[in-house]
């Protein structure tokens, strides 16, 4: 009686061993797979140059139609009260828009799941809440901007590009945040699904390119009231 | 050749454990003093660390062969020990994991903490498995001693 219990005991010992065996070799070769998965580059260089061309453009339009009010040249009807506000807040905007904070992504070669976190965090910070809250979404919620032409016709559609834009990288940077827990995942699946570190950088890249075609239409209005006015 | 696998991954199990129990401590007792909490909250994490490096010592000192020349055995307790070491140090040093730069403490926390259920089933295992590897080749020598002295 006593052996069979010692067999089964042995038994048990080198079940329990196997299964920690087949655990542990799991857990180191899946981490194995994570550090590299993680340690990925992407060579977006010629996705950035497009990008920055683009980008270059747009900042250019906004310059441009920004310049074309000058309050001690001015002789129109508007209020200039509102046209000097609409004009700083530009301009504040555009001077975040193209620093060098933001721009430095445009030179990026290789990308890692890093810049694409540090890329999210940045848009967030600087241009989402410096930029479009902070300057934009204060402009249209002034007095004297008010008073200024078609105001209430492009107010619904900046309210409604804001809205979507502010939230708009919030599941991307905990997406990446999420991807310190490991998991498997194929080359097939991340070919088909989302590639955490391109698919990422190339969202908030979009979001970008979104939130510069907000400012140039924000200033085309402002460039068609100030010459129009 | 068996022989030497053997010794070798028996010198190492200890070494790992060693190294294993001492990264573990850092990164837990890191965790308590970023949360301000008490380090004696921590401990019930250690105690089959202890518990196994107890039993290796049994082991050692009443030269229990059935855990001692249990190749299985102990290349498994290396294998578990490294993977511990393993993953310790990449929340540590692996700053492609962006939460490790994110909060600024040097450790990800939040990776470390997922493993800690794996550590403890990994741990007590080979403790029951040592257990039970302990008695059977102990009852085995008595059999063989038995057998000598009725010879």
């Amino acid at each position: 009686m006593k052996k069979i219990l010692l067999d089964y005991a042995s038994a048990f010992a080198y079940t329990i061993t196997g299964l920690i065996f087949g655990l542990a070799f799991f857990l180191l070769f899946i981490n194995f797979y994570h550090m590299q998965e993680l340690n990925t580059k992407v060579d977006m260089t010629a996705y950035n140059q497009n990008n920055k061309a683009l980008v270059e453009e747009k900042l250019e339009t906004i310059r441009n139609n920004i310049n074309v009010y000058n309050q001690s040249t001015y002789n129109g009807s508007l209020n200039i009260y509102g046209l000097n506000t609409v004009q700083i807040k530009l301009q504040n905007c555009l001077e975040i828009l193209e620093s060098k904070d933001m721009m430095k992504y445009f030179e990026l070669g290789e990308v890692g799941i890093n810049d694409s976190y540090n890329f999210s965090l940045d848009f967030k910070n600087k241009i989402l809440n410096d930029c479009l809250v902070m300057q934009i979404k204060s402009l249209f919620n002034t007095d004297t901007v008010a008073t200024l032409p078609n105001f209430y016709i492009i107010k619904p559609y900046v309210d409604l590009d804001l809205d979507t834009l502010l939230g708009s990288t919030d599941y991307l940077q905990s997406n990446i945040e999420n991807s310190d827990h490991y998991y498997f995942s194929t080359d097939n699946n991340k070919t088909n699904f989302f590639d955490l570190t391109e698919d990422s950088y190339s969202s908030v890249m979009n979001n970008y390119q979104n939130s510069l075609d907000l400012m140039v239409e924000i200033s085309n209005w402002y460039r068609s009231i100030v010459i129009g006015g | 050749m068996k022989k030497i696998f053997n010794g070798l991954f028996y010198f190492f199990k200890f070494i790992l454990l060693i190294a294993a129990f001492g990264l573990t401590l850092f990164i837990l007792i890191r965790m308590n003093v970023r949360l301000e909490k008490n380090i004696m909250g921590v401990l019930p994490e250690f105690i089959p660390f202890i518990l196994l490096l107890i039993v290796f010592i049994i082991n050692m000192a009443f030269k229990q062969v059935g855990v001692t020349k249990n190749l299985f055995y102990n290349l498994t307790c290396c294998l578990a020990f490294t993977t511990i070491i393993c993953v310790a140090l990449r929340a540590i040093f692996d700053t492609n994991m962006v939460l490790n730069e994110k909060y600024g403490y040097g450790i990800d926390f939040n990776f470390f903490d997922n493993f800690i259920a794996y550590i403890k089933i990994m741990l007590y295992g080979l403790l029951i498995a040592d257990i039970l590897l302990m008695f059977r080749e102990k009852d085995k020598d008595n059999v063989k001693s038995k057998k000598l002295k009725g010879a």
